[in-house]
């Protein structure tokens, strides 16, 4: 084919496909017509089984409605173009907050307003009626949509054998996706089961000052770090000190508490949060969160609230100089509780 | 003036014994001539992380008191304590409170503690009104008294115009 | 000028016909057919709204120092994120009000939708053939409630941080799965770096996306299906009775937006939301009491403060205590939910198709059920919130606490035996007005026919 004979293809191919446009067109026009006065009349009064026509309220505009109605909206209008303009002028101005809102409020307000006064006043209030065709397709339009389908399936050559392979790849391909999931994940074993402690460090405040057993008078209570871990959330461990007279630990604990000092996981274990209320007179541990509490002379166990198991415990011991050093690991995994916990 | 009137931990009262002016007398000159601490500079921004870290777990972060699993008392709202009186506090941790010696709280740490607390016994709220600083529950109730007069916009949305 | 430009749009589209069954469609007249629109037009301010702060938050936990205007947080470490909404509050125009209008849209959105759904529940609006938009109605509350737990949360504050940690110990809480699943959504151990911008992106984009696709599946299918119509005069099962779309219905429908919008800024005008500034950034070691959820997580919050602390060990592994309330709860009471129609329709032996609806006292076992089940929840969200009655009341927490675990049980019942009764006594009246209105029009010699609603 030359250049001109395959131009002049394209221009008749071009030419062809619009004219069956424009001719299929013209075609479902006649149709949409004869559907819209088929519309039409099915959407104005139609009549009730009973043949009674129906029920059309109607609430026209009466003249006094129309002159209230219209001083009403256009002073709705005229206070939202004033609070619009008034808003733009704080904003520009860079005004307070409770200006710049307000005057945007009441700028939307004043529309809002007008728009339903327009609606309650100067609109015919018209109740209408319309038939409700049963939602269930007729049984005959049901047949042919399932006649289609089924024809068209006919035409699939080959489907049993390669229906099972293509179910085989969506699975795959399903599975694919779903496993990318695993990108957002994180391992859990070292998070979950992290050693915090040690035996022999030094516990040290949020300033990096190590503890000693002339720190804390009884009723006192500080946030203590392993040394080396300052600020590690997981690790963050509650020093209290109390009488040694009141001491309730069970029997292998009694030499956790040096002088009176306890040592608890702070991150409670109901939800995780910092266990950061010490009641000094009552001895309790007490969250903020859910307002658990630990009795902090018998070993944090929960007296009250939500909490179920106690706080892990640290052990202590005080060196030659007088610091307080860890005698070994939390007596549990701190914080809440999941499935295989120790 | 507290201590006086109401006795924290052992602290007998002193309410029945000395009149409301006696009590006022004796504070001024406590705070005034004996108070050892000199509260004196301190950093604003320091106070408010350390009274975040010692102090928001009871008080909370708005200063306005929080529960306490007792009968009958709460950590109080600071809002109308003076400087002594929450120096005070934080050294000799009154009735339930924990007290956090120098060891814990150096004498510098204090003085910002205090400035940020006076500071937020009347923060900026440049958002409106604070509800109380109560926090979500407040602002719960705010949201479904927006709900409410939108549902009552409605109704009157709907029913006008029909007579 | 406009029929030129509606001309030139539909030479292009074929609009007429549409245009016309739009502008025809009816509507029934009854306030409560709007509490869905104040929940869509909260939604759109919500996307307005969050379109001008997503071109200033920054979605990221990487630490700085923060230098601005707000004096009591000058030199303090904090996350990108939570310097991002200082930045907002305090030196950006408008930015203070459109963050409150946020918030503030958050919350009248969700309450819109439970209003909503409340109408539906006691109207009987979720019978057959309308099951498929009550299922997405409540995956759109469920996606709600996810979208204002993440939104809040990004923000890096101490009060939405501490949160966080609740969240991820729930999850954690889970049996066999939970560790993984924990893990896998928050991305480690709570507090870690990636939560905060995994949650930004499912914030400003896949959870609007999802809502945004439901949402219009949900009118589409109101639109096929025609809207319900409330029992009354020609009422029938047939026919659809209420004003056309145009001119009333668009006037009243945009009036009610604007509204919407107006409420939404006047409570971001005069009433503060969420002030992080207070609270301070996010330090895993600080933590405040009075910590609570957003209203619409309060009904979790509350059962996981009530709820006794039990330890439940299958051989060696642990259920631990939270997985019950914060759990098992939500879900199960998500699961009855998604299963109402089929036990309504089990208690009425009624597999029709309805359009009329039904009012709530001519089924008084459903009306108090529904009724005691919101007294339950309301007990929740009251109990959520007990540390703060604790310290505005002077009471103790305890006692409160006490209180509250005897009203979770009676005050629904209660709630249900009056609503009930209440029920009864209106079936009673209905049914005499019935028999005054058969006996005057027989007496004037007019049968109605039974096909129809008979009025009194």
């Amino acid at each position: 084919m030359s250049e001109g004979e395959r131009k002049g293809a394209w221009l008749l191919m071009v030419f062809a496909l619009g004219w069956r446009m424009i001719a299929g067109r013209s075609r479902k026009s006649l149709r949409a017509r004869s559907e819209a006065d088929a519309e039409a009349a099915r959407i104005q009064e139609f009549h009730l089984p009973s043949g009674r026509d129906a029920d059309t309220k109607t609430q026209a505009v009466t003249s006094g409605r129309e002159r209230w109605g219209t001083l009403l909206v256009a002073c709705s209008l005229i206070a939202a173009i004033a609070a619009g303009i008034g808003f733009l002028f704080i904003y520009w101005t860079d005004g307070g907050n409770k200006l710049l809102g307000g005057t945007l409020a009441l700028s939307f307000a004043g529309f809002g307003i007008a728009l339903v006064l327009w609606s309650h006043f100067l609109m015919a209030y018209k109740e209408a009626t319309e038939p409700l065709e049963p939602l269930p397709s007729p049984e005959k339009d049901r047949q042919t949509a399932a006649d289609d389908f089924r024809a068209g399936a006919r035409d699939v050559k080959r489907r049993s054998l390669l229906k099972f392979m293509t179910v085989a790849g969506a699975g795959v391909f399903a599975a694919m996706f779903v496993s990318l999931l695993r990108s957002f994940g994180a391992p859990i074993g070292p998070a979950l089961y992290q050693i915090v402690w040690r035996r022999g460090q030094r516990l040290m405040t949020a300033d990096n000052k190590p503890v000693s057993i002339h720190s804390l008078r009884p009723g006192d209570s500080v946030t203590v770090f392993p040394e080396g871990s300052i600020g590690d959330e997981h690790a963050q461990t509650v020093l209290v000190r109390v009488q040694e007279r009141f001491l309730r630990l069970p029997a292998d604990r009694v030499d956790w508490a040096p002088m009176g000092y306890l040592a608890y996981s702070r991150v409670c274990t109901h939800a995780g949060c910092p266990v950061g209320m010490f009641e000094s007179q009552t001895n309790l541990l007490l969250c903020p969160c859910h307002q658990s509490t630990f009795n902090v002379l018998t070993g944090a166990t929960p007296t009250g609230g939500p909490a179920a198991r106690p706080l892990p415990q640290l052990p202590l011991y005080a060196d030659d100089e007088g610091l307080l050093r860890a005698a070994g690991r939390f007596s549990a995994t701190p914080g809440p509780g999941f499935w295989g916990i120790q | 003036m507290m201590a006086v009137e109401t006795g924290p931990g052992h602290m007998p009262s002193f309410v029945n014994v000395l009149s409301v002016p006696e009590i006022r007398a004796v504070s001024y000159y406590v705070t005034q001539h004996l108070a050892v601490i000199p509260l004196q500079g301190g950093d604003l921004a320091e106070g408010g992380t350390l009274f975040r870290a010692h102090c928001a777990a009871c008080h909370r972060t708005a200063a306005r008191g929080g529960a306490l699993a007792f009968t009958g008392i709460n950590a109080p709202s600071l809002v109308n304590y003076s400087p002594p009186l929450i120096a005070g506090a934080i050294r000799w941790g009154p009735g339930p409170m924990p007290a956090f010696p120098p060891s814990v709280i150096s004498d510098e740490q204090l003085n910002s503690i205090v400035k940020y607390v006076t500071f937020v016994q009347h923060p900026p709220s440049p958002g409106g009104t604070p509800l109380g600083y109560y926090g979500p529950v407040a602002e719960g109730f705010a949201g479904w008294l927006g709900v409410l007069v939108l549902v009552i916009f409605t109704i009157w949305i709907e029913k006008g115009g029909r007579g | 000028m406009i029929r030129r430009i509606a001309r030139w749009f539909d030479s292009r589209l074929h609009l007429a016909q549409p245009a016309r069954e739009a502008l025809n469609h009816v509507f029934p007249d009854h306030w409560s057919f709007m509490l869905g629109e104040i929940a869509l037009y909260s939604f759109v301010v919500l996307i307005i709204t969050g379109s001008f702060l997503a071109m200033f938050f920054n979605g990221s936990t990487a630490d700085v120092i923060y230098h601005g205007p707000y004096r009591a947080l000058h030199g303090v470490h904090m996350s990108a994120a939570y310097q991002s909404v200082l930045h907002l509050c305090f030196g950006v125009p408008a930015g203070l009000l459109i963050r409150q209008m946020h918030h503030w849209a958050a919350l009248i959105f969700i309450g819109a939708i439970v209003v909503h759904i409340a109408r539906i529940f006691f109207t009987g609006a979720f019978r057959r053939p309308r099951e498929i938009n009550w299922w997405i109605g409540l995956t759109l509350l469920v996606l709600a409630l996810s979208n204002g737990y993440f939104g809040y949360s990004i923000l890096g504050d101490l009060l939405s941080g501490a949160g966080l940690r609740i969240g991820y110990s729930m999850v954690l809480s889970i049996p066999i799965i939970g560790p993984w699943l924990s893990f896998l959504f928050f991305g480690g151990r709570v507090p870690v770096d990636v939560t905060i911008p995994r949650m930004y992106g499912l914030h400003i984009f896949a959870v609007p996306a999802a809502i945004s696709v439901l949402l219009a599946l949900h009118l589409g299918i109101i639109w096929r299906q025609k809207h319900t119509n409330r029992p009354g005069p020609g009422r029938t099962d047939h026919t659809i009775t209420g004003s056309r779309v145009w001119p009333t219905y668009t006037a009243k429908s945009i009036g009610l937006f604007f509204l919407v919008f107006a409420v939404i800024a006047a409570l971001g005008a005069l009433v503060q939301i969420d002030p992080v500034w207070t609270y301070g950034p996010y330090d895993p070691i600080a933590i405040l009491p009075g910590a609570q959820p957003d209203w619409y997580l309060a009904w979790v919050e509350g059962a996981m403060r009530l709820f006794p602390g039990v330890n439940i060990y299958l051989g060696s592994y642990l259920v631990p205590e939270l997985f019950f309330p914060g759990i098992l709860f939500p879900v199960l009471f998500f699961i009855v939910l998604y299963l109402y129609p089929f036990f309504d329709r089990l208690i009425t032996h009624d597999n029709q198709p309805h359009h009329v609806l039904r009012h709530p006292y001519e089924q008084p076992f459903q009306t108090a059920l529904g009724c005691a089940v919101f007294m339950f929840l309301f007990v929740l969200f009251v109990a959520a919130g007990d540390d703060v009655i604790a310290v505005a009341s002077g009471a103790s927490v305890v006692t409160i606490r006490l209180i509250l675990r005897i009203l979770i049980f009676v005050a629904p019942a209660v709630t249900g035996i009056i609503v009930y009764g209440l029920c009864i006594l209106a079936r009673h009246r209905h049914a005499r007005g019935l028999e005054r209105a058969l006996e005057s029009a027989a007496a004037e010699g007019r049968l109605i026919s039974g096909e129809n609603e008979v009025t009194q």
